[in-house]
């Protein structure tokens, strides 16, 4: 009995075996340091040599990338992407995710009825676009793009003009790739609030229901504040798919795209295509603290804010 | 009640119907287009395709249905069934072994406090944040040092390592309630008990979560294998897609039709598990 | 609908998914196979005991193969085989096991009209070739006054031969034991109702039962001997099944057929089976099939040779064509059989089927399978000098292994992704030990230090006098240095008064160009922003002269007044291009079209075209016969090189890696017209100038106008080697720039913006990638 008791101590923090958590880490530990903390050292060693990594230059490439009128303006515009995606994607797959658990919920409780009904159809549809080859997805997107598209011609159609924009190679390449990457990734982020939303205690929802509380109530003060981890979990997710809308935006606008959409990822790309991994390797470091701070800052918050104490 | 039970559903419905029609239609038209003999598509879509300058006429049905691409793509390619089953034994395994590796880490991110904790749990984050053009040449190194290049484990071995799902299934762990874990002490569980025992069933959807955005992301993954396979015979199935795109426009639909139907079953599965398990841990209802 | 999308429904669904790929692919493998899709996915990696599999195995692994594992032994090793000495000038029609079951051959002699002035027979006994002086087809060919076209045996050991008559008629001839011959089929090749011509077939083959099969382009058929059409088989609506490769054996039609073998049932005509051939067939179309007796198919082709049982799934490579002659690209596959003992036998023709050569491919158990050392060669896109080259290393250095690897199949696209992967490896210093550099961001790997200085090796070839050093030099570094040397150049060739001629100096001149008619021949405006480009890129990207507003600006208002003079549009409508027959919507890299016709028939004041050989020269001398007062000039000192190679700085083959170098460049590589450039070797160039086509003809036309020319003449073969000498400018474009002022300048040159609009937008994708 004493023994068990010690237990329950360890998982609540104050461990006595300290090496049982390294037996559950080690595996993936030893694995991680191999294939990617070894590989980041080396782009940390890179960064700081020259582009074949005979010598070592100092800081020379953090100047050259700082001072690098192309890595400003790709800087500038990854910010503003992920400003303007983070949050409406949140916003929209957290919105679709609760209206299906939502709705499903409402089915469920509903006398006649068998089965999810509709919303296994709907939660599968939500999830294709990120099952889809972005070489072929461009190519329908062209299809409403280009400048004989059925966008252009819709436009005719209503304003009685010729239209003949060529939407992607236009100003307007901004908002369509935005368009692009929420059309391709609200299904992953959905994937992720829903495992949220099922994992939040029913308990919790009859209690409330019990005391009277309204919908919004209970979003407010229980489903909220239970994804709260779901959240940054969400957040940091969507960071990483944002590097990879560039493909979509490669494939659709070429590498050279209009200036409001030249991102980190082409500027990485074409480095990498001059062979200028000393400049790659030393922006990606940057990269990472401009991203590891605000990541980290955000974790501890949740800690600290956590709704259940461990 | 019940009533007002249902309308509010209708709402729900109506509003969902809506975001999904956003899916619906360029998927059809995606669908029309896998089905279209390639003179049709050509001269729909000659200016999307690159091949001239002519008003696009959109279709969410084929004039004339063909199952041509289809049949070019199934029958007539072997080098598709060689990709596919390439994909298979690249993107099983791997996900296989992030259940394996991975697991217990979350559950040790999870549920133990213990010295370094908080450091290492951000550079998982960091590590997983960074785009692999980044660490390419790098990884590459390390395989080419551990002799893995050229093979399906190039792909698997790193992949099993990814610290993405470890990540997810972190968030899951830690939503289960301790109580239920003090339950479980109680009983007379070990700590391998309580991670199976409580862990692994509570931790269900996470966990399953995890593992399927892993196999969509391995199943759909471009720069790894181009960079780790120069054996085209190892090549998996997402680089087919661009070697063909270039000419053969409906066979290219068809392929990504095909491409993207295993993903999606293997989704249908998991959602059903997820209700599944989800109703089996007691936690709802 | 819960059962519809549930659990049940879903794995069904996969299953079924599965199940079909499987059932999808026995059915590509043959309807009576037994080999699923597992054994083929499964064996491919497996290790055989030939050398194709093993070369796989080797590949992946190479690691183990260094660290000195156990070597797999066992390849077949290729031998010459002397062929009589006055075969050299004659043409292989045909090479078969005859009804002796001796190896023979058949022949022609051709005179210089091109017709044939003799025919000859030729016996292969005792390891040794001898001519049949007594063979009876000679006499019958001399009687009928026939072309001799394809020879073949009946069962009961009678020869039957094709061939044309001075009027261009087939005929099917069966010599009997007593040397008399009797014609078949004679109306099968009777010329049709309101024809010129009738049926010329490329081959026939006498089947056991007497019945005769005739290849014709678009179909095969099966006739009696009295003339009645049994079947007609293998219809190819398509077309795309140029040559008629196939053979009978048994009951069975084994032939080509769009892009997949496939067998037919001779006595239903049902087809029964087809088998896919793509990882054996190589990049060329010429491959030659023949059967094992049990129901298998060989295939020989440039990949090797490849053999599939009767049911089978899987090819088996039992040559890697990589190591042999079968990869030369110099060569022509005329026949390839199978000896009595295992052995194998390939003949091989050059150029018009003459220079034959032949094989014996023999087993030797104590070759090591792969050769010990491996030389690679990396190239985006395959190139057929490098491959000749390759072929021609591998035959001098049978130690070693030439791996020849291309990113791309011919027409892929090349992506970023591509460049990427090579760049990953060159910076963790590995990758092939020669990289051809077409296409791949070469300043970049001068700059960085990817690639190994040639200086001394240029030297050294210089040096021996039989270089075109202009081509050599003109990649030299300011500091002596050179990293990458041209295997290839071709050149723009400007045919034009010498008002016209003169216009070509510089961008203000031919903006300056006041003519009767415009200067040059309208086309898409990509090809003429890309033409200008090219002709003026010393001034435009050397002097760097685009790169600032105002001269984007002049070179976009160019272009414009050019295009506008003449018609070019962005892109034409399809009905347009059927029109107008004289521009398209086709782009070539250095935007020279041929546009020596255009001149010709008085549409602009000159014509350009790209010489990549001496037989592009046939139009434009026609045309300047045609015009006397036209020049016939290059312009400026313009040329065009490719196959460019460097080696690899990391290499552990260096000395090989020059060894290869050197073979590229010389004489028994450069001499071989390869249709993609001339020599860079100046015994080579003077070799292929040499050279006579007999019975060589191009011609061209629309509507009224049309043109047809010969073969150059002596001197205009020695007028363009001699301009050649002469040229010194590289004609170095990036390839990015292009591409943004193509995109960019659409809007301007369709009228929707103004010049400086369009430099603007230009200008600012320009400057980010110059910063960068």
């Amino acid at each position: 009995m004493k023994k068990r008791a010690e237990q329950v101590v360890a998982v609540s923090g104050r461990s006595r075996k300290p090496m049982v958590p390294w037996f559950f880490l080690a595996p993936s530990l030893i694995g991680v340091v191999v294939f990617y903390g070894l590989p980041f050292l080396d782009v940390v060693k890179r960064s700081f040599q020259d582009a074949m990594g005979t010598r070592y230059v100092g800081l020379d490439n953090y100047k050259a990338v700082l001072d690098n009128t192309a890595f400003r303006l790709a800087a500038a515009n990854t910010l503003r992407f992920l400003l303007m995606c983070l949050p409406l994607l949140m916003l929209l797959s957290f919105g679709t995710a609760l209206l299906l658990t939502a709705g499903a919920a409402r089915r469920a409780r509903r006398a006649d009825s068998k089965g999810q009904g509709p919303y296994g159809i709907l939660r599968t549809t939500l999830v294709l676009p990120m099952a889809i080859p972005a070489v072929s997805m461009v190519l329908v997107w062209k299809i409403f793009l280009c400048p004989e598209g059925v966008l252009n011609q819709w436009l005719s159609g209503v304003t009685g003009q010729e239209w003949q924009v060529d939407w992607a190679f236009s100003r307007w390449a901004f908002p369509i790739l935005v368009i692009t990457y929420l059309w391709k990734h609200m299904g992953y982020d959905m994937v992720l609030w829903l495992a949220g939303l099922q994992a939040v205690p029913g308990e919790l929802y009859e209690a409330a229901r019990i005391d009277g509380a309204g919908i919004w109530a209970r979003l407010w003060y229980i489903t909220l504040p239970e994804l709260r981890g779901t959240f940054v979990l969400a957040g940091v997710l969507s960071v990483v798919n944002s590097f990879r809308v560039y493909r979509e935006a490669y494939l659709l606008a070429g590498s050279y795209p209009d200036s409001s959409i030249y991102l980190l990822p082409h500027l990485f790309a074409h480095w990498f295509l001059s062979l200028d991994i000393q400049k790659m390797t030393a922006a990606a470091v940057l990269l990472t603290g401009a991203l590891g701070v605000p990541a980290w800052g955000v974790w501890l918050l949740k800690r600290r804010k956590g709704g259940r104490q461990l | 009640m019940k009533k007002s039970l249902i309308k509010g559903e209708k709402g729900i419905l109506l509003l969902l119907f809506g975001v999904c029609l956003l899916v619906w239609i360029p998927l059809l038209l995606m669908t029309a287009a896998a089905l279209m003999p390639e003179d049709e598509l050509c001269w729909r879509y000659l200016s999307p395709l690159g091949l001239g300058q002519a008003p696009v006429k959109a279709a969410l049905l084929p004039s004339y249905p063909s199952a041509e691409a289809l049949a070019e793509l199934l029958l007539r390619s072997p080098g598709f069934f060689v990709m596919f089953w390439n994909s298979c034994i690249q993107v099983v395994p791997m996900v296989l072994g992030q259940l394996l590796v991975g697991a217990p880490a979350a559950w040790a991110f999870a549920r133990f406090r213990f010295p370094g904790r908080k450091l290492l749990f951000a550079v998982y984050v960091i590590l997983m944040v960074l785009p692999f053009q980044v660490t390419q040449v790098s990884s590459y190194l390390v395989l080419d040092r551990l002799g893995l290049l050229d093979s399906h484990l190039a792909l698997i071995v790193p992949g099993i390592w990814a610290a993405l799902p470890v990540f997810i299934m972190e968030r899951s762990f830690e939503a289960i309630p301790e109580t239920l874990l003090e339950a479980a002490y109680l009983d007379g569980a070990g700590e391998w008990g309580a991670f199976f025992h409580v862990g692994l069933p509570l931790g269900y959807p996470g966990i399953v979560t995890a593992l399927l955005l892993s196999f969509i992301e391995g199943w759909n993954g471009l720069e790894q294998p181009l960079t780790y396979l120069k054996d085209k015979t190892l090549w998996p199935l997402s680089l087919y897609l661009p070697d063909i795109a270039a000419d053969k426009g409906a066979v290219a639909f068809a392929a990504a039709l095909v491409t993207c139907l295993l993903p999606v079953l293997v989704y249908l599965n998991c959602q059903e598990e997820l209700e599944q398990g989800v109703a089996a841990s007691g936690l709802k209802e | 609908m819960r059962r519809l999308f549930g659990k049940p429904m879903a794995w069904l669904l996969m299953a079924a998914l599965l199940v079909g790929m499987t059932g999808g692919c026995q059915k590509n493998a043959g309807t009576e196979g037994d080999g699923g899709f597992r054994t083929e996915s499964g064996s491919s990696r497996e290790p055989g005991s030939q050398s194709g599999q093993e070369q796989k195995t080797e590949s992946a692994g190479d690691q183990g193969q260094a660290s000195g594992g156990p070597v797999a032994m066992g390849r077949y090793k290729e031998t010459e085989i002397a062929l009589p000495e006055e075969m050299g000038t004659q043409s292989l029609i045909r090479f078969l096991r005859g009804a002796s079951g001796n190896l023979e051959m058949y022949t022609v002699q051709r005179d210089s009209s091109g017709s044939v002035a003799e025919a000859f027979a030729y016996v292969y006994k005792d390891g040794s070739w001898e001519k049949q002086a007594e063979w009876a087809g000679t006499q019958v060919l001399k009687e009928w006054n026939l072309d001799l076209a394809y020879v073949d045996y009946g069962q009961d050991g009678s020869c039957y031969l094709g061939g044309t008559d001075s009027k261009y008629r087939y005929h099917l001839l069966r010599i009997d034991g007593d040397g008399s011959a009797a014609e078949l089929l004679e109306e099968v090749f009777e010329p049709g109702d309101g024809r010129e011509y009738g049926l010329v077939p490329p081959r026939f083959e006498i089947l056991d039962d007497g019945n005769i099969l005739v290849y014709g382009y678009d179909q095969v058929e099966l006739y009696t001997p009295s003339g009645t059409r049994r079947l007609s088989l293998a219809k190819d609506f398509n077309g795309s099944t140029s040559d008629a490769r196939g053979f009978a054996e048994g009951k069975e039609l084994v032939v080509v057929l769009e892009d997949e073998i496939v067998r037919y049932d001779l006595e239903t005509g049902q087809m029964t089976g087809s088998i896919a051939y793509d990882e054996v067939k190589g990049d060329r179309e010429n491959v030659e099939l023949f059967g094992d007796g049990a129901g298998g198919v060989y295939l020989a082709g440039e990949a090797g040779l490849a053999h599939i049982g009767q049911g089978g799934s899987l090819w088996e490579i039992l040559i890697d064509g990589s190591l042999t002659h079968l990869g030369m690209r110099s060569l022509y596959l005329q026949g390839f059989l199978a000896g009595e003992q295992g052995e194998y036998y390939g003949v091989f023709s050059g150029n018009m089927g003459k220079g034959i050569q032949m094989f014996c491919y023999e087993y030797d158990p104590d070759l090591a399978a792969v050769p010990p050392s491996v030389l690679t060669i990396y190239s985006l896109e395959d190139q057929s000098t490098v491959r000749q080259a390759a072929s021609q290393f591998q035959s001098d250095h049978p130690e070693v292994k030439v791996e020849f690897r291309t990113a791309v199949e011919k027409g892929g696209t090349v992506t970023e992704e591509m460049i990427q992967s090579l760049n990953t490896e060159l910076l963790g210093g590995r990758g092939a030990d020669i990289l051809i550099l077409d296409g791949l961001p070469a300043a970049s790997y001068v700059e960085k230090g990817v690639l190994m200085d040639l200086g001394s090796l240029v030297d050294e070839l210089e040096g021996s006098g039989t270089m075109l050093d202009n081509f050599l030099e003109g990649f030299r570094q300011e500091d002596g240095t050179i990293y990458q040397v041209p295997a290839r150049v071709g050149f723009p060739l400007l045919l034009g008064e010498e008002k016209a001629v003169q216009a070509y100096a510089s961008l203000e001149t031919m903006a300056a160009y006041q003519g009767e008619r415009p200067l040059m021949a309208g086309h898409n405006y990509e090809n003429l922003l890309r033409r200008l480009a090219y002709l003026l890129s010393p001034e435009l990207f050397g002097n760097r002269t685009i790169f600032e507003k105002d001269g984007l600006v002049r070179y976009l208002e160019t272009v414009k007044a050019l295009g506008d003079a003449n018609g070019s549009k962005i892109v034409f409508t399809s009905e347009e291009e059927m029109e107008r027959m004289w521009a398209g919507n086709y782009v070539r890299k250095s935007g020279v079209v041929g546009s020596a016709i255009h001149y010709d028939n008085k549409m602009c004041d000159s014509g350009l075209e790209e010489i990549d050989g001496f037989g592009d020269l046939a139009i434009p001398a026609q045309v300047r016969v045609q015009n006397p007062q036209s020049q016939m000039v290059p312009v400026g000192k313009i040329y065009l090189p490719t196959a460019m190679a460097g080696i690899n700085r990391s290499t552990a083959n260096e000395e090989l890696a020059k060894d290869f170098i050197r073979c590229l460049l010389s004489v028994e590589v450069q001499k071989e017209d390869l249709y993609d450039g001339f020599p860079v070797n100046r015994e080579a160039l003077q070799q292929m100038a040499d050279q006579e086509h007999d019975g060589y003809m191009v011609g061209s036309g629309v509507g009224d106008y049309s043109i047809s020319a010969e073969w150059p003449a002596k001197e205009v073969r020695m007028e363009a080697a001699a301009m050649l000498e002469k040229l010194t400018v590289p004609a170095l474009v990036d390839e990015t720039i292009m591409k943004m002022i193509v995109e960019g300048s659409g809007d301007y040159l369709d009228g929707k913006q103004t010049s400086a609009q369009a430099a603007d937008g230009i200008l600012r994708k320009l400057s980010i990638y110059l910063a960068e």
